[in-house]
């Protein structure tokens, strides 16, 4: 290892000794890497704080020319997500300033459009170069979604009639903190390349260059008509986007996080055993009601007071999936011993608290699983007949209201079944309903 | 709790997208990460997702990422990325009904054979099963430890009744370790250097002192893309090797044997609950029964496997898909037993039907 320091004097090149650069003759990528390692050069960054991110395509082939700098070799189109991982963890975790660097053919921009996109939105530190040579070369010149129109490609063999997508307005609509587009023959590359580098976050340039093998010979292509092809395409040249304004990603999360509350803790009212519970064995519950009527935070209530109780508990809640509209419900099972199977073939108790809940427990097979001992309370404005010996018709809805018609029910079937004592129950009925406890206790232990 | 046995594990990086049954991973890592100097990321799908994780795993930070089989799928090009660079990472897969989209709400195990297989080469992909909401942390934790000890992703295969089951656990936030691997230097030897294909490379992170040349193509020790080299082969015959090699270090198994009994239930993940509880209602009829239930997947826990078939001439496995996915890779090594299982989807087998099936059993 012969890392530089920054005291050590500026390097002059990353570049193996005797580079030999394995393009075809007159490839475009031997000029962008010669400006890529002059870029760096001039910015004199040790090599052990240079990350690069190559892609696959003829510019991965890349990472074997440079000395001691990292070299990170990836999938088809995903080095700048891979790229992005690096860079936040370095950034933020390490709190380093690691300079990451990333090539990326034109394939594999486009197979990895989304991940350019999110590294751009989120601004994240890192140099893109997407060299845009019109083909996928190494797998024998077809077109990619950068190719020019009209263009002949292994895949386009009449021509291509499909108009390319602009790389940098997609960037430049991401947000992206610097874009620009050039060619290897523009007069103005290595200043682009310059101030590129000299970007705080994100920044993207997309080169036009030579395939000779593919795209040379199939469209009497040279270097000097890279320019009209932008302009046939609509493609802009120059510094497109330069936001220097706008703060990368570790900058903002750090405020962000800052600023924050310190989070939440969720406290309920049950931190220590409120009394010594008589539970024997095992008892199961099915809670039914509607979307928005605090069914299942129900139902966690009274776990928790059982959990404080010393007693073990499960609960799984469903509902459709819109979430906010028909039915709610829970299972529970409440043990004094660990639970292992949390399914509930015959439910000790049932409780329907609307006509939404009492419709999913048919649908659903409970209510032909109630047995004989099935504690089974309803709301008294729901026609049930049921085999049980113990249905209990009571006016939750009426007297509690529709946002505590489950926990009223849920406390009467507890109660009947002998699942927490009274004082516990009482307890849950203050903290969940405030006023209304009263009313609550009052229907709930006359059962 | 996934999280949680993430967070004791050191995890500081996630990324992930919602997708049920694993938002609440994702949701867990962003509430409690930004307080621990971490970062858990909203990516814009999973391969960005798990790409991301992957960056910052390589940069040294331990990372995860939490999704379910639609996601899975599309991660499965870096996975193989992960196992081929060396890099660690842990990945909670939690299964819904599949195939597709399939049931996003309803609990499955269909998923263990397109996690495992999910490499070219059929390299083998360690993978823990948790049952309840306590062996998701403990086991997550575990997770962690392998995928730096073997330099390899590692599977956290839950389902949704198992990781959207909320349950009672006795857990005291206590321990804690290192955020970031352990790096050691291979000096100039390379990225990838071992001696005996068993040996494992030592980690080097992108941006530390010791040069990376980290590749997903087929490569020499040193990380420089080859073609057909005997010592590529030996790289790819290496990255299989340094797990096989421990299997018998990575049994992770509950045995509950009577060694009387002729039948034996093998279980894994949210089923082995209902076994539990059918072996136990077996025995309270006077009959013996054996149970193992594997958290330790893969690498394929022989050693626990011979000895819980000493003596037994017939095993059921049951599990929730149709063809008896665990099964079919146990199947050669239990010799000329008789080997059933019980198949559902759909809903959760309960031990009643276990309980029939060991009734039955010849």
């Amino acid at each position: 290892m012969n890392a530089p320091t920054p005291t050590q004097t500026r390097q002059r090149s990353y570049f193996v000794d005797n580079v030999q650069f394995p393009f075809c003759k007159g490839c475009g990528h031997t000029q962008v890497l010669r400006r890529l390692d002059e870029a760096l050069s001039a910015l004199n960054t040790p090599a052990e704080q240079i990350a690069l991110v190559t892609d696959i395509g003829c510019i991965g082939l890349a990472d074997g020319l440079f000395r001691d700098i990292h070299t990170v070799h990836t999938t088809h189109g995903r080095s700048t997500a891979f790229a992005t991982g690096i860079g936040l963890a370095d950034r933020v975790l390490a709190g380093k300033d690691l300079r990451v660097v990333v090539l990326i053919g034109d394939g594999g921009a486009m197979i990895g459009l989304q991940h350019l996109v999110h590294a751009a939105m989120l601004n994240v530190p890192m140099t893109v170069l997407i060299c845009n040579n019109f083909v996928y070369g190494m797998t024998g010149g077809q077109g990619s979604g950068l190719t020019p129109e009209r263009f002949i490609t292994a895949t386009t063999p009449d021509g291509n009639i499909t108009p390319p997508a602009d790389l940098c307005a997609i960037l430049t609509g991401s947000n992206a903190q610097f874009v620009a587009r050039t060619t290897t023959s523009d007069t103005n590359f290595p200043d682009i390349m310059r101030r590129a580098f000299a970007s705080p976050g994100f920044a993207a340039v997309e080169i036009l260059e030579l395939c000779t093998e593919y795209a040379v010979p199939k469209n009497e292509l040279t270097g000097k008509m890279l320019a009209s092809i932008a302009e046939q395409n609509g493609w802009a040249l120059g510094v497109l986007r330069e936001n220097a304004s706008r703060a990368p990603f570790h900058v903002r999360y750090a405020e962000a996080v800052r600023t924050s509350a310190t989070p939440k803790v969720r406290e309920h009212g049950f931190s220590s055993a409120p009394h010594a519970h008589q539970l024997a064995g095992p008892v199961s519950i099915v809670l039914a009601g509607s979307a928005g009527e605090r069914v299942q935070s129900s139902a966690a209530a009274l776990c928790e007071a059982a959990i404080a109780s010393g007693l073990y508990v499960t609960q799984k809640n469903d509902n459709p999936v819109t979430q906010g509209s028909g039915f709610s419900l829970s299972e529970v099972w409440i043990s004094p011993e660990p639970i292992q199977y949390t399914g509930i073939e015959r439910p000790d108790i049932v409780v329907a608290a609307s006509e939404a809940g009492l419709r999913e427990l048919t649908s659903r097979g409970t209510m032909a699983s109630v047995s004989d001992d099935t504690v089974f309370v309803v709301d008294e404005s729901l026609a049930v007949s049921m085999r049980t010996r113990k249905l209990l018709p009571l006016s939750l809805r009426k007297s509690l209201g529709p946002k505590d018609a489950a926990l009223g029910g849920l406390l009467a079937a507890c109660h009947e079944k002998n699942v927490l004592p009274d004082e516990t129950l009482a307890l849950i009925a203050r903290y969940r309903m405030g006023d209304r406890a009263k009313v609550c206790e009052g229907m709930v232990f006359s059962v | 709790m996934v999280a949680e046995g993430a967070i004791r594990a050191g995890c500081r990086f996630f990324a992930g997208d919602p997708i049920t049954p694993a938002t609440g991973i994702f949701k867990a890592m962003i509430d409690a990460l930004p307080a621990r100097g971490g970062l858990a990321l909203s990516a814009p799908d999973e391969i960005s997702a798990i790409a991301e994780c992957i960056g910052a795993a390589m940069r040294g930070y331990k990372a995860m990422t939490a999704t379910s089989g639609p996601g899975w799928a599309l991660m499965i090009e870096s996975v193989q990325y992960a196992l081929m660079t060396e890099t660690p990472l842990v990945i909670a897969l939690v299964q819904r009904l599949g195939p597709s989209t399939g049931g996003a709400t309803q609990g499955a195990q269909g998923d263990l054979l397109l996690a495992e297989h999910a490499t070219s080469g059929g390299y083998t992909i360690p993978m823990l099963a948790p049952s309840n909401a306590r062996e998701c942390a403990d086991l997550t934790e575990i997770a962690f430890a392998w995928a730096e000890r073997l330099r390899t992703p590692v599977v956290v295969l839950s389902d949704k009744e198992v990781g959207m089951t909320t349950e009672r656990v006795d857990f005291t936030d206590g321990s804690s370790s290192p955020e970031t691997y352990a790096v050691g230097t291979n000096g100039n030897n390379g990225t990838y250097y071992f001696n005996r294909p068993g040996d494992i490379p030592l980690f080097t992170a992108v941006g530390g002192a010791t040069r990376v040349i980290a590749t997903g193509s087929a490569h020499d020790k040193r990380g420089k893309l080859q073609k057909n080299s005997p010592e590529t082969i030996d790289v790819l015959r290496h990255l299989e090797e340094k797990i096989r090699l421990r299997a018998h270090e990575l049994e992770i198994v509950v045995e509950d044997i009577q060694p009387e009994a002729r039948t034996l239930v093998i279980s894994y993940g949210v089923t082995s609950r209902a076994a539990s509880s059918a072996v136990r209602l077996a025995r309270d009829s006077g009959l013996n029964v054996s149970h193992l239930s594997v958290k330790s997947l893969f690498p394929l826990p022989y050693a626990a496997l011979d000895r819980a078939l000493k003596g037994v001439e017939s095993v059921i496995v049951p599990e929730e898909n149709l063809t008896g996915q665990y099964r079919r890779i146990i199947a050669p090594y239990i010799g000329n037993r008789v080997l059933r299982g019980i198949n559902k989807i759909g809903n959760m087998i309960s031990p009643s039907e276990i309980l029939r099936a060991i009734r039955v059993t010849p």
